[in-house]
């Protein structure tokens, strides 16, 4: 494929940012969820 | 958590309760310690919108225009800095190795353009391309060329015959005027 | 009661990892299509592929944005004024600004190889820059502390003014001349795509919906969970309070 370096880097970080955002999101969200009882939680 | 505390507003017990304001207890506040941050980050946010803004702006001056408005319209002036739209002539591109030469037609109107370098990009006859630069007599000095992509997005089949692809939206890619 | 922590999702619920596993399936099936099993481009060859990133990415992060301003309309309604809205508000702008990014990043990629140029200060390119930096500035305003309805209220004002900026970037092609293409699919220009590009392209909006969704749910839960933090923060510096008072 041409130009295979630019085009994977594109799929790349498309995909990369938001595996990191996700695991961020589920790091802190398991963070805070320690002090707040899975019953306190009004999605649950 | 949040308890639903009735004592709060009562005159019961918390008479005595010292409700004064003190330092920010780091155990209670957990976001004390980045207070800084988004007024960091609104600076620097402030301060690219204007610089975004101003790029915006002086690049502007460059004035747009189709190659058959030089002379003609507003703006559009021989001498002064300009982006010049127009379809590369078939057969036109002459590269020398450090010289760029080739001519671009609009609107049956076709100029001669020289640009110092490897246009890059895509760029090929019979596309169209922005050139930036200032026009010099009777050809355009380049220094930067972009090529301008069309609405068109079709499969590259190796079987078609290769007169389909030289009229991208009838643009009318021809030898030089 | 230990062992049980490991486990706990916190913020995920059944409907969550049944559509987080739909979403990888469907990233995985997105990947392939627009790496492999979609055609080149006659004009622009292999680097058509990174359209089925950079069109759906930007795309997303309007609605994200769109949604903002609507959560924010809500909280602003004095009938419905909830901080949930306020937390989708902002959990929403998050990930408009992340897909914003990601366009960003993918198009000037895409514009090095085809334009030959990563950046230009063209109309389209330009006000996007633009929307993307408003949003990181109502994120931090966001961050700039006050109650949760101080901050709310405050935000809510400026998603309002922001989302104004969408239609100037969606119609900038068409005000200025540009280099940028007019909108690919939608809009009445005569844009012509092959089959299987379209399909792909429709499939790569689908797959960010679907990853947009589940950030969405994610994310407002762990707003949720901050603020409940916040506020027990203060019931506890109320509880000390009292027992220093001696106040039973």
């Amino acid at each position: 494929m041409k130009d295979a370096g630019f085009i994977i880097a594109s799929y790349v970080v498309t995909f990369a940012s938001i595996g990191l955002f996700s695991f961020a999101v589920l790091r802190r969200s398991r963070a805070a969820g320690r002090d707040i009882r899975p019953e306190d939680r009004p999605w649950s | 958590m949040v308890v639903n505390d009735d004592s709060l507003g009562a005159p019961s017990g918390d008479a005595g309760l010292d409700l004064s304001p003190r330092g920010v207890d780091p155990t209670f506040s957990r976001r004390g310690k980045r207070k800084w941050l988004p007024i960091v980050v609104l600076g620097l946010v402030v301060a690219s919108a204007g610089v975004i803004v101003t790029q915006f702006l002086t690049s502007a001056i460059d004035y747009y225009c189709n190659v058959d408005e030089i002379g003609a319209k507003d703006g559009c002036d021989a001498g002064r800095r300009l982006r010049v739209q127009g379809t590369v002539d078939r057969g036109s591109v002459v590269d020398d190795g450090t010289v760029t030469a080739f001519s671009i037609t609009f609107n049956d109107v076709s100029m001669n353009v020289r640009y110092e370098g490897d246009p890059g990009g895509i760029f090929k006859e019979c596309i169209p391309v922005v050139v930036h630069g200032t026009l010099q007599g009777d050809t355009f000095a380049g220094d930067r060329i972009e090529v301008k992509h069309s609405n068109e997005y079709m499969a590259d089949n190796p079987d078609r015959v290769e007169n389909d692809l030289d009229s991208p939206e009838g643009s009318g890619c021809s030898a030089p005027a | 009661m230990s062992t049980r922590v490991a486990r706990d999702r916190v913020t995920g619920t059944p409907f969550t990892r049944g559509l987080g596993i739909v979403t990888i399936l469907g990233i995985v099936w997105l990947v392939i299509f627009g790496l492999f099993v979609t055609p080149a481009d006659v004009n622009q060859g292999e680097t058509v592929r990174i359209m089925y990133a950079h069109v759906p990415g930007a795309w997303l992060a309007y609605l994200a944005f769109i949604v903002t301003a609507l959560s924010s309309a809500m909280y602003l309604w004095r009938r419905t004024r909830s901080l949930t809205w306020d937390r989708i508000a902002g959990a929403s702008a998050e990930i408009g600004v992340l897909f914003m990014g990601i366009s960003l990043v993918t198009g000037s990629l895409w514009g090095r190889l085809t334009w030959g140029t990563f950046w230009t200060w063209d109309a389209r390119l330009t006000t996007t820059a633009f929307l993307f930096v408003t949003y990181i500035g109502y994120l931090a305003v966001r961050g700039l502390g006050g109650t949760h309805h101080q901050r709310a209220r405050r935000s809510a004002v400026l998603a309002l003014l922001a989302v104004l900026e969408i239609p100037l970037v969606h119609f900038s092609v068409e005000i200025w001349n540009s280099l940028h293409q007019e909108a690919s699919v939608a809009g009445n220009t005569d844009v012509t795509m092959d089959g299987l590009m379209l399909f792909t392209l429709f499939l790569g909006v689908i797959v960010f919906t679907l990853m947009y969704v589940w950030m969405l749910l994610h994310r407002q839960r762990a707003l949720t969970l901050e603020d409940m933090l916040d506020d027990s923060g203060l019931d506890r510096a109320l509880a000390a309070r009292r027992a220093e008072a001696g106040v039973s």
